[in-house]
């Protein structure tokens, strides 16, 4: 393989749902990083430099996901990385704008819970590019 | 909250009247008061300074050229209707008086008036209109309290839904393979354990709104705690083997007579004794000691196990919140159990109390009032 694959981290407390989105991410090519909660997660971000992070906004009693994003921002290198940020807060009406004031890009983006995998993959290779590794699904094609 | 001091922000009082020796008296009077006064010598005007300023309140005169005053008090109600509106009348208008009571005024001060007159109705519409804005903002916040607690409550049982939604979905994209059969079992595995939790959060959830409407602790029986707690600490006997931990059980030989439901007494204590094995250590123990004295019951249980970090201690009788770490990782639990446990003692007129070590071991103790039975000779006879 010639070039890296690209770099996901995870930032959700719920094992179950992380190892299911783990394991989807991983089979179209993508390395994922997990981290249980917010703080963790930057600290892992710092280490890792991923090409994007997927946030979970509200872990354990506090929503911890925000000030994890605005961290993130602070750290020389990850000011541009883009945060997918998934909501599993149900409600009608978005909760959430994406508007720079509070730390948010544009090419930021808002997912429900339980996430829809295609659009997320959808998403995520718009902004990435495929996962170069080889796609599980189709294990002939290596780039 | 409602200070003599005039430190708080000015407020202001409009006063809109057409005859000048009326203004300036008026003028005079709430000036003094310490409000910020603006006079207007029309309606019209009026009208336009009451938007622009926003006062709390608006001394009006009735019989005005041009746009009445029965009009500007309900034009004012209309743009704020938390703005207190005072018209001055005559005796001629008195009438049209209570006409501009029934569009929105506060009160009235007929003429001729002295300026304590004056000073007690704005003292009472100012007093009134605080008190409004007070309910009402308390009254926004329990809204938003309760809107919030309900989204977090729907959050916290939509979690085990999302997951298993989530591994149902990958698996549903899962190429076919060894890696694939692995993964297929595994998560059939975690799939179960999760429903099972959404079963156990509703479960747990629909007593908490049972013991919080009163209806688990309605009946009011003598209960005699000393054979329901060594009861619960035989049955519980086998879990606790199972998990490597003795339990003892100390209990006054002729009873401990409680007042209450037997049914949710027995949840209470269930649910402490079951956390105090579920957060022990292997060859941990339990110790349950029960005594009456003084008019009050109090049973402890005491565990040998991980304890309950000092920033966790309110806490953990919050619903939904269990200490993140070790104990949260090996076992499951909705973190609903205490906050019934807290409900119970509460309907029941008793407390539970709490002290912990980490790593050392936890005490829960539960306080309760005794229950004197009506005294029988025999009993009567040994207190003689
Ligand atoms: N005896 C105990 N020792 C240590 N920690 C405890 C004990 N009892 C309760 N806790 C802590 O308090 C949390 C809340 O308890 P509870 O409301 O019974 O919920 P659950 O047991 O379902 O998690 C537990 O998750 C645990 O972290
Ligand atoms: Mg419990």
């Amino acid at each position: 393989m010639s070039s890296e694959r690209k770099r996901i981290v995870l930032v959700d407390d719920d094992d179950d749902f992380a190892a299911a989105v783990t394991a989807f991410l991983e089979l179209h090519g993508f390395e994922v990083h997990r981290a249980a909660d917010g703080r963790s997660g930057v600290t892992l971000a710092k280490m890792v430099r991923p090409d994007l992070v997927l946030m979970d906004v509200i872990m354990g009693e506090r929503t911890e996901g925000f000030f994890a994003v605005q961290n993130l921002r602070r750290t020389p290198g990850l000011e541009q990385v883009p945060v997918f940020v998934i909501s599993s807060v149900y409600s009608a009406e978005p909760q959430f704008k994406v508007t720079p004031e509070r730390g948010w890009l544009a090419h930021d983006e808002f997912f429900q819970k339980p996430v829809d995998l295609p659009a997320l993959l959808k998403s995520i290779t718009a902004r990435l590019g495929g996962g170069e590794g080889a796609l599980a699904t189709n294990p002939g094609t290596i780039k | 909250m409602i200070s003599e001091d005039g430190v708080r922000d000015q407020e202001t009082v409009v006063v809109i009247d057409d005859d000048y020796a009326m203004r300036l008296s008026c003028h005079q009077i709430l000036a003094k008061m310490g409000f910020r006064v603006e006079e207007f010598e029309d309606g019209a005007r009026g009208l336009e300074g009451v938007s622009r300023l926003k006062p709390s309140l608006v001394v009006v005169d009735l019989k005005m050229p041009g746009i009445g005053g029965l009009e500007v008090v309900a034009r004012i109600h209309k743009l704020d209707p938390e703005i207190i509106t005072v018209v001055i009348t005559g005796f001629a208008t008195i009438g049209t008086a209570v006409d501009a009571m029934k569009s929105g005024a506060y009160d009235f001060v007929p003429k001729p008036f002295s300026p304590d007159e004056l000073r007690v109705i704005v003292n009472r519409g100012l007093e009134r209109r605080r008190l409004r804005l007070d309910s009402k903002r308390h009254e926004q916040e329990r809204e938003l309290m309760r809107r919030r607690f309900v989204t977090f409550v729907s959050h916290q049982l939509r979690t085990p839904l999302v997951a298993v939604h989530q591994y149902l979905d990958v698996l549903k994209h899962l190429p076919e393979g060894p890696d694939a059969v692995e993964k297929r079992a595994e998560w059939m595995e975690r799939c179960l354990v999760r429903t099972d939790e959404m079963q156990q959060l509703i479960k747990d959830w629909l007593t908490l709104a049972e013991v919080e409407g009163g209806a688990l602790t309605r009946e009011r029986v003598a209960v005699d705690a000393a054979p329901l707690l060594s009861g619960l600490v035989d049955r519980l006997s086998t879990m606790a083997a199972e998990a490597g931990v003795t339990m003892t059980c100390q209990v006054p030989e002729d009873g401990l007579p409680l007042l209450g439901d037997a049914a949710a007494l027995s949840m209470l204590f269930e649910n402490l004794l079951v956390n105090a094995i579920k957060y022990n250590r292997a060859e941990g123990r339990v110790a349950v000691t029960a005594e009456g004295r003084d008019g009050e019951a109090v049973v402890s249980v005491a565990d040998t196990g991980i304890g309950i970090p000092e920033e966790y201690r309110d806490a953990v009788f919050d619903e939904f919140v269990r200490v993140k770490g070790e104990g949260a990782k090996k076992t499951t639990g909705t973190g609903l159990g205490l906050p019934i446990c807290k409900r119970i003692a509460g309907e029941l007129g008793g407390v539970i109390e709490l002290e912990s070590h980490v790593g050392v071991g936890t005490t829960f103790r539960v306080r309760l009032p005794l229950h004197r039975p009506v005294q029988t000779a025999a009993t009567a006879g040994g207190d003689a």
